[in-house]
């Protein structure tokens, strides 16, 4: 087991320095000269090149990636060029209406998925299931755009149920949080219930499953005893990799609904061309991915001890 | 593929003919290819020029309603909706089959070569597309959208799309070449001399050929989608209606004036082209599937 | 202890009563809630660089000069300074007197945490600091060149290492020829050359005080730490969310105006005459990334101010140009403004094409249907521009008439005949640059129709605005929409933006080239206000208006609405939002 932890961490340490080689490559050249919006009014092209010199955008390439990736390594994000704050802190003021809002959605839209998926396998091939896997395919079909104009359009604006946009810390931002929650399961569940459904049906024509049938026990029982037991070991793994959809699954929903975390940030950076941060978000978001991977990968293990040996 | 056929090279037709039969027999893919051709059509004529083509002309008041001249109504320059909505189907077809033809050759090939080749090969295609699918999509694009040096536009969304989507296309296609090149016709063929070029292409390529055509087709669907979403973001098609840029014009006039109809035409038609294609792929997937072929 | 428990509840009570009775008649109500619509970054002066950031800072720090709150024109009083100016003969060396009585309000940093006093070797410090490279600020440029021996300063602080490790204090102990404080309380500034409007810099928020020992204490975290002079200080800051602002109970050296037009008097604007300020105990702005949720908030009576985002228009201002009825029954009052502003398109005079035919451009001028970008864009909500300068500032002449002011495409075909294309043959595709939002690019495709409509293919392309901003620095564009907000409220502001002299990547982003005006310009620099300096003006107009390197387009209008409650407001272009002068209070 260990070595295969092991293993699975050379693995990502080796992605995480193409991630970052990546990154930097992409944003060397992004949005042109950093120093020419650093310098203000009527720079001399003097000034803009002892500016370059001085900040160090002259040296080559490689000396300022192993530069950014010592900076890294010590978790110090640099500053912002825009607002000059600090990205650390800025991450530590954002990561808490980011969470307010995708922990939430993550979990009901979890929840909704697979019990719609369990409905849409119980009644396999007649009228419910029928109607609710159109659902899900029309519902994975509505661009998430179309979700968020629309519904902040009918709920919020003409019908007043909630507050248009806005956010606030604690129980008093309920009310901010509600749409977009619900946005975001409208938009997420088409495509998890269509995997969770066909999970379920695999497993439900399993012999042992069409045995216990056979031998006269109830569903709920065959349910609750074989099926959802074994149909967690899929379900777990694809929760796992969806886990860094809470970090960019909210992206857009934050910057309609005003919510001031990260994926906000991300929006405000890229408008800005605020390279600091984009390089940030990007980087965080990368690690995310490769801690579900790692975190997928080792459930699966422990699950399954074939997939150790191979 | 256990309980499938096997294809050779020479067989490909045979199982597209195969493909054609199954899908003719579901009404339900009926339905979608013609739609799909509809817009196909609608914006082959826009592209020679006979249909839409004074998309960029005021023909009457700005937030004119729908009206029998205007079905679908006026933006807010007083621009048929209805001609730029043709216009902009033509981006979403150009911008799919232009990313699709990138995405699915690369993945295709990285796949085959990283499944049957294994080692060090195998480890640096892995390490690219884990790379690749570790950054958050949306922000991959917009860098790229950025920093192509096509600059803005549709050929810069199609490039950008294109490098970005092949990962999926890679996994797959390399875990069906990991199985099958153990598989008895791939043995036979090396024990009778064949190169491992003729392998990857004669032998193997057919035979995941199936998987290959259902991710072209899942490619061009996201890639609409993102088209759409990146010209809202402003870093899509310039200067050309697209559906994207339509929605971004009617966020504002919906909220504020409740000008609807920009919004809900564009909205329309890319749910009609996404769910045409959604359904499309499911018959795809089921004409495909070996168990019942 | 039966004792205690019998007698403690009946304490308790007596306590509360006493309490209650003795407490000062506290106002509850007595907070302002304004809006900001965009993220603040930062509250150090010398980034002041946005409207916002300036809002907020200058509730917390002060410089020499500041705004009148109610004359218009616009005009400056002392601040922290005694008086205004006293100004040499040949207008070079300005000898200014600095107040000894007033203190930076209290912070750690300071000897027992007790503000000191500030002296005039608090400006030289500011103006040094804003003058170090270093600093990384936009706000050289209103130094830049004009004070003897700062411009050495400057080059001498490029070879000093990075800021937050050394310091250097023999860099900024070094005495400056033009910047000097001959004592305590009197500093003396020698210009390179006379710059009439050079007291209008000395009241931009750039030009605050700032202690040197906070901004060594902090470093790069100066920023989050404001320490100033003024009428508030910074209570909390919420990032993405508020910023609170309390009283600073250490001010004393502010009073509402006495002196206003009898339209103010009217207005009940000078009811506080005389009366120390600032009024409100507490301020809150809130941030709001979109302005949705600001009006909505406003509707509610969460925010006591707000300006009308361009959707809810409609719902807010009939087309009478009243307020709704529905709105005005709540108790909201509408002020309006002159933005002292001007949008434009800007030509590339060094484009080979756009440069060379002056007939062209003058033909597109004219094509330009201006009346519509107003009532499509900006709801009504301005005027079409004759010239550069807009209302309200000198200079401005309500009866200029550019001749190619009008939208009259017969007329632009003609001319762009002349310009030998009719009808637009022969002219290459045009690129109008723009910044990547909604709005700017439906302003681009507007002038794309109107341009297309006289037989000229105009195309728009989008970009951030970091790009926007370095495209123009480089001339790298051909047509691009732009607009200039006033700096100071002098006509040199919008004149100079077509000086040659100020070519990219100064702020001419025109290439504007012509020695005439150039002459006419360095004159009028020199030349107080006054009819001799507004005949210059004029003269200069009528060149820029024949030349064409713009296309004139809108002196916008602001409007700004408030619940009666609020007291005193009265909007200011140059120094928005003064809560000092506010009092919670039915307004008149």
């Amino acid at each position: 087991m260990l070595n295969f932890l092991l293993r699975r961490l050379a693995h990502a340490l080796a992605t995480l320095f193409g991630i970052t080689l990546l990154i930097f490559a992409l944003f060397h050249w992004v949005g042109g000269n950093p120093v020419l919006r650093l310098v203000g009014k009527s720079a001399t092209p003097e000034e803009i090149a002892r500016l370059t010199h001085r900040m160090g955008f002259d040296r080559p390439f490689w000396v300022q990636y192993f530069d950014y990736l010592g900076d890294l390594v010590r978790f110090d994000f640099g500053r912002s060029w825009e607002t000059k704050q600090g990205i650390g802190e800025m991450l530590a003021d954002g990561i808490g209406p980011s969470l307010s809002l995708a922990l939430p959605a993550f979990a009901i839209a979890t929840v909704v998925a697979l019990t719609v998926a369990l409905v849409a396998a119980l009644y396999r091939d007649r009228w419910p299931d029928r109607l609710l896997v159109t659902l899900a395919v029309a519902g994975m079909s509505l661009s998430v755009l179309a979700f968020i104009i629309g519904a902040q359009y009918v709920f919020a604006f003409q019908a007043g149920w909630f507050p248009i946009s806005g956010w606030e810390p604690g129980v008093r931002g309920l009310p901010f949080l509600m749409l977009p929650i619900a946005i975001w399961v409208a938009a997420s569940v088409g495509s998890a219930v269509r995997f969770y459904r066909a999970v379920f049906l695999e497993e439900m024509r399993k012999e042992y499953v069409i045995t216990a049938r056979a031998k006269g026990l109830a569903w709920p029982r065959i349910l609750s005893r074989h099926v959802l037991p074994n149909a967690m070991i899929p379900v777990l793994t694809h929760l796992v990799m969806e886990l860094p959809m809470l970090f960019t699954g909210s992206l857009l929903l934050e910057n309609f609904f005003g919510i001031p975390g990260l994926g906000n940030m991300s929006i405000s950076a890229i408008n800005a061309s605020d390279l600091p941060v984009i390089q940030t978000m990007t980087f965080i978001g990368a690690l995310l991915y490769l801690g579900a991977n790692i975190l997928g990968d080792v459930l699966y293990a422990v699950v399954d001890p074939r997939v150790r040996v191979g | 593929m256990l309980s499938g056929r096997l294809y050779s090279a020479m067989e490909v037709p045979l199982l597209l003919e195969s493909v054609i039969r199954r899908l003719k027999r579901d009404k339900v893919a009926l339905v979608a290819v013609c739609v799909i051709g509809l817009y196909l059509f609608a914006g082959l004529l826009s592209l020679a020029g006979l249909l839409a083509s004074g998309f960029a002309e005021q023909v009457g008041e700005a937030y004119a309603p729908p009206s029998w001249a205007h079905p679908f109504g006026l933006d807010v320059l007083g621009r048929s909706v209805w001609e730029r909505l043709v216009q902009g189907s033509r981006v979403a077809l150009i911008v799919g089959f232009f990313s699709t033809a990138i995405a699915i050759p690369v993945g295709a090939v990285l796949g085959l070569v990283a499944g049957y080749f294994r080692g060090w090969v195998d480890a640096l295609v892995v390490w690219l597309y884990s790379t690749l699918d570790a950054i958050p999509t949306i922000l991959l694009l917009l860098a790229m959208a950025l920093v192509l040096p096509t600059g803005k536009g549709l050929a810069t969304v199609c490039i950008a799309l294109g490098v970005t989507s092949w990962v999926s296309t890679c996994r797959v296609v390399r875990g069906e070449a990991i199985r099958q090149k153990e598989l008895d016709y791939v043995r036979a063929a090396r024990s009778l001399g064949a190169g491992n070029l003729r392998i990857l292409f004669v032998h193997l390529l057919p035979n995941v050929l199936h998987l290959v055509l259902v991710q072209a087709s899942l490619v061009f669907v996201y890639s609409i989608k993102s088209e759409v979403i990146l010209s809202y973001l402003g870093v899509g098609v310039q200067n050309f209606p697209s559906w994207g840029v339509m929605i971004d014009d009617a966020r504002l006039e919906l909220v504020g004036r409740g000008v609807w109809w920009q919004f809900a035409a564009a909205t329309a038609a890319l749910f009609v082209l996404v769910l045409a294609f959604n359904l499309f792929n499911d018959a795809l997937k089921d004409a495909l599937d070996p168990k019942e072929r | 202890m039966p004792f205690l428990s019998r007698v403690l509840p009946l304490s308790v009570c007596l306590a509360l009563t006493l309490l209650a009775g003795c407490a000062p008649e506290r106002d509850p109500g007595n907070v302002y809630r304004g809006a900001l619509i965009s993220n603040l970054k930062t509250f150090d002066p010398a980034q002041a660089s946005d409207s916002y950031s300036n809002q907020s800072q200058f509730q917390i720090y002060e410089a020499l000069y500041e705004y009148k709150y109610l004359a218009r024109p616009y005009e400056i009083q002392p601040c922290l300074a005694a008086a205004l100016p006293e100004v040499s003969a040949d207008g070079t060396v300005y000898t200014i007197h600095v107040r000894t009585d007033i203190e930076f309000q209290d912070d750690p940093t300071f000897p027992g945490g007790k503000g000191r006093k500030i002296n005039a070797h608090d400006f030289i410090y500011s103006i040094k600091r804003l003058t170090d490279v270093r600093t990384d600020t936009y706000g050289w440029w209103i130094f830049d060149g004009k004070v003897k021996g700062l411009n050495a300063f400057r080059d001498a602080s490029e070879k000093l290492p990075a800021l937050p490790d050394s310091i250097h204090p023999a860099l900024y102990d070094q005495e400056v020829e033009g910047l000097r404080a001959l004592n305590d309380s009197t500093v003396r500034i020698e210009l390179t050359r006379p710059f009439p409007y050079f007291k209008y810099i000395l009241a931009m928020p750039y030009a605050a005080f700032v202690a040197h020992e906070v901004v060594d204490k902090y470093g790069p975290e100066f920023l989050n730490h404001p320490v100033g002079t003024g009428p508030y200080v910074l209570k909390e800051w919420r990032r993405g969310l508020r910023l609170t602002f309390a009283r600073n109970p250490k001010y004393h050296h502010g009073f509402y105006p006495t002196e206003g037009s009898p339209a103010d008097s009217a207005a009940g604007l000078l009811a506080d005459a005389g009366k120390p300020l600032p009024f409100i105990d507490r301020a809150e702005l809130y941030i709001f990334n979109e302005t949705q949720p600001m009006w909505l908030n406003f509707l509610r009576g969460n925010l006591d101010r707000s300006s009308i985002p361009k959707d809810n228009y409609s719902q807010a201002v009939t087309p009478g140009r009243g307020l709704n009825e529905v709105i005005r029954k709540r108790g909201i009052v509408l002020n309006r403004m002159w933005q002292l502003d001007l949008t434009y398109i800007c030509f590339n005079m060094k484009d080979p094409v756009l440069g060379k035919y002056k007939k062209l451009r003058q033909a597109m001028q004219l094509g330009y249907d201006v009346e519509t970008v107003i009532d499509r864009f900006y709801n009504g909500r301005g005027i079409r521009a004759q010239s550069l300068i807009p209302p309200e500032l000198a200079g401005y002449d309500s009866t200029f008439r550019s001749p190619y002011g009008e939208y009259n495409p017969a007329r632009a075909r003609k001319l762009l005949a002349e310009a030998g294309f009719p009808g637009g043959k022969g002219l290459p595709e045009l690129v109008f640059l723009t910044v990547a939002s909604t709005e700017a690019r439906q302003r681009g495709e507007h002038f794309a129709q109107n341009m297309a409509a006289i037989g000229i293919t105009v195309k728009v392309e989008s970009c951030t605005w970091p790009e926007y901003l370095e495209r123009l620095q480089v001339s790298r564009y051909q047509l691009v929409g732009a607009s200039w907000m006033a700096d100071y409220p002098d006509p040199e502001n919008f004149l100079q933006l077509l000086y040659g002299p100020n070519k990219p990547p100064g702020e001419n982003n025109a290439s504007y080239q012509n020695d005439a005006y150039d002459r006419l310009f360095e004159e009028m620099t020199r030349l107080q206000d006054g009819p001799d300096r507004m005949a210059v003006i004029r003269q200069m107009k009528e060149i820029a208006a024949e030349d064409a390197p713009w296309i004139f387009a809108v002196h916008r209008v602001a409007e700004i609405l408030s619940y009666q409650r609020i007291g005193n407001l009265k909007p200011h272009a140059v120094a928005e939002s003064p809560i000092k002068y506010y009092r919670i209070g039915e307004g008149k």
